[in-house]
């Protein structure tokens, strides 16, 4: 019995220490990218002087539901304000992505990132991830997860950044 | 001699929907149920309904519901009820034999039984159990549970609780979760509780043994693919108090001819502690999955098996499926099991001729539909299984009192066959 | 298996599974699988609790993956 909690004790010290560079998101100059769309393509660097939304979301992730509404209502009220929401999709299955698109029609940029190497590039750490940049380029917060009662942070930074 | 089918608090149930949850979720939770069109479910209601029966002996029917409460944080707060109801015969433990024997029970009341028959007692009972369990996220990556359970029957009773906590490491890809639970249980036999190895008639006085469960579990998964997930568990359980099974008998056996000339009432120690060790696997074959588990387990009475099992779910399309279930056990014999004390020797301290632990092996096989009838909310499940419990009972030479060996006739104790049809429903509200 | 035995093979095998690079192996993306509700240990609670319920009753062995809770004079 003792060496049975012995055992025991030696399984939880075993965890392995993390690396050095696990656990931090993009942070600096936001990563450039250029994604298909739903129409056309979309690249970060077109949108050089709007504050930008990059959203990276998945049909499977419960959360992601949520910000739909979310991110409409941002888009309605603050598109004409320089506000630019590119929502990336990470899918593996396209018909899955427009399934999803299909319930929660969105007024904002869809974009298709199946291989995932946009979201490595800004190392996503979660689903979803949003990430506000400013009109300058670069990342000004990172948002991992999404609960519609603690939007309150983020809003405010998207609402400072876009009024002229 | 019960066919008891207990219900217990499920705690993993809902923690385990928690943790597979992949997405991480800023400060709050929201439950993987969270799929629906609308707004996320507030409940969540799971039904069973349980039929059992063992050739010429029990039949059980056993209907279970189950309520939950989500909250929008991740937090959940169950109940379930449990409802057993058990008819038929279970076997005393004593040998059948090649005539007409009369047997005394432990209460010392007299029945007879054919020759080349198991000894078995009739009887008729009802379990109600009760179950609460509610589950809190602590931050994003960590979750308690607390659950606590209360069952009664015509001669058991038990009240107990339990504690687990779960917490996720390196982006969810390992969870560690550590667990106990304490039980308290009653064991008043009808009739009174018999003294062990002696001849029915005489009792203890005490009406009600108790009988003290505690356990502790220590338990890892892993996510090593993005379709493949392992866990590794280990529990140990600690009882202690009466364990004896009050109306099972020992057979005292003619040291010639091998026959039961009498019986004694079983004795069993008034600890027991127990160890298993678990391994699943769940693997993702797009669409079908694969479930596996093996356990080890042993114990301090020497009794030892090995489990393993086998789930495959292929998916049909529409929402249904149909998963194949196959499950071999093994068992090695407690040290004190006995089919029979040869009459004349010393008697030794303990001594149990229940079926339950001696040496044999088991195979299930089993068949699970489940399906959401199309237009009407809620899933479903329809499953069949057939277990065979099967032992090759060779007794092997003994001595005859003149030191001769005398052979005996294996099969000492018969095949086992087992039927179950389970129905299960499922709705989140 | 004697105790030192089993106490040694446990640890080693608790200890593989957690150690090893974790962190790079499954990107967050990748879990559309894993998300899905049958993709867990128990996929289905309450057949798992009646298979513990008729196991006990006709076996010498208990417990498993979850923990054990008492409740009936089965074995």
């Amino acid at each position: 019995m003792k060496r049975f909690t012995l055992g025991m004790i030696f399984m939880l010290l075993a965890a392995p220490s993390p690396s050095a560079s696990a656990g931090k998101p993009a942070a600096g100059a936001a990563p450039a990218f250029r994604l298909p769309a739903v129409h056309g393509t979309v690249a970060l660097d077109s949108l050089r002087g709007r504050v930008v939304l990059v959203d990276f979301w998945a049909s499977w992730c419960a959360p992601c539901e949520r910000s739909f509404p979310w991110m409409n209502a941002l888009h309605d009220s603050l598109a004409g304000r320089g506000l630019e929401i590119v929502a990336i999709n990470l899918d593996k299955e396209r018909s899955a992505a427009d399934a999803f698109l299909a319930k929660h029609a969105p007024h904002f940029v869809v974009a298709f990132d199946p291989a995932g190497e946009i979201a490595e590039d800004y190392r996503v750490m979660a689903m979803p991830t949003s990430y506000v940049i400013g009109r300058d380029g670069k990342i000004l917060l990172t948002h991992p997860g999404f609960d519609p009662k603690k939007t309150d942070e983020i809003e405010a930074l998207i609402r400072r950044e876009c009024s002229p | 001699m019960r066919v008891q089918l207990d219900s217990t608090p499920r705690p993993a149930f809902v923690r385990s929907r928690l943790r597979a949850a992949a997405c991480v979720l800023l400060a709050a939770g929201v439950p993987a149920a969270a799929r629906a069109d609308d707004a996320a479910p507030k409940y969540q209601l799971d039904a069973s309904g349980l039929l059992y029966g063992e050739q010429g002996r029990a039949n059980v029917v056993e209907p279970v519901a189950k309520l939950t409460r989500l909250f929008d944080n991740g937090a959940s707060l169950g109940g379930q009820f449990t409802l057993d109801v058990i008819t038929g015969a279970s076997p005393t433990g004593a040998r059948p034999t090649t005539s007409i024997q009369t047997i005394t029970n432990a209460s010392g009341t007299s029945s007879t039984v054919q020759a080349n028959q198991l000894p078995v007692t009739a009887f008729h009972d009802r379990r109600m159990a009760g179950d609460i369990d509610w589950t809190q996220p602590v931050g994003a990556l960590f979750n308690a549970t607390s659950s606590a359970h209360a069952s009664v029957e015509k001669d058991y009773s038990s009240l107990g609780a339990g504690e687990t906590f779960s917490l996720d490491t390196f982006h969810r890809l390992i969870t560690w979760s550590l667990g106990g639970s304490y039980s308290h249980d009653l064991v008043f036999p009808v009739g009174g509780t018999p003294v062990g190895l002696t001849a029915g008639g005489a009792f203890t006085g005490v009406a009600r043994n108790p009988k003290d469960v505690t356990s502790v579990m220590a338990g890892v998964s892993r996510i090593l693919s993005r379709q493949w997930m392992v866990a590794l568990n280990a529990t140990s359980i600690y009882e202690r108090g009466y364990l004896t099974e009050p109306y099972k008998v020992v057979s005292i056996l003619d040291p010639v001819s091998q026959n039961p000339t009498s019986f004694l009432t079983e004795n069993r120690p008034t600890r027991r502690s127990r160890y298993n060790i678990t391994a699943s696997s769940v693997y993702h074959l797009t669409p079908d999955v694969l479930y596996a588990s093996y356990r080890y387990y042993w114990d301090d009475w020497q009794l030892g098996s090995h489990t393993l099992d086998l789930r495959f779910r292929h998916e049909l399309g529409n929402d249904s499926f149909l998963q194949p279930h196959f499950r071999f056990y093994t068992q090695s014999a407690a040290k004190f099991f006995t089919l029979g004390l040869i009459q004349g020797a010393p008697l030794p301290d303990f001594a149990s001729s229940d079926q339950r632990l001696s040496h044999f092996n088991s195979v299930t096989l089993g068949l699970t539909y489940g399906f959401k009838p199309h237009g009407y909310p809620g899933e479903w499940t329809i499953r069949a299984e057939y277990i065979a419990q099967f032992q090759k009972v060779n007794l092997g030479p003994t001595e005859g009192t003149d030191g001769a060996p005398v052979q005996t006739a294996p099969d000492a104790f018969p095949l086992l066959n087992i039927g179950t049809l389970t129905a299960g429903y499922s709705l989140s509200f | 298996m004697t105790r030192d035995v089993r106490a040694a093979a446990l640890a080693l095998a608790l200890a593989a599974l957690a150690s090893g690079c974790a962190a790079s192996a499954v990107k967050p993306w990748d879990r559309d699988l894993l998300a899905q509700k049958k993709m867990r240990f128990i996929p289905l609670p309450m057949e798992h609790a009646v298979d513990e319920h008729v196991y006990f009753s006709k076996e010498g062995s208990t417990g498993g993956m979850d923990l054990a809770g008492g409740g009936c004079g089965c074995n």
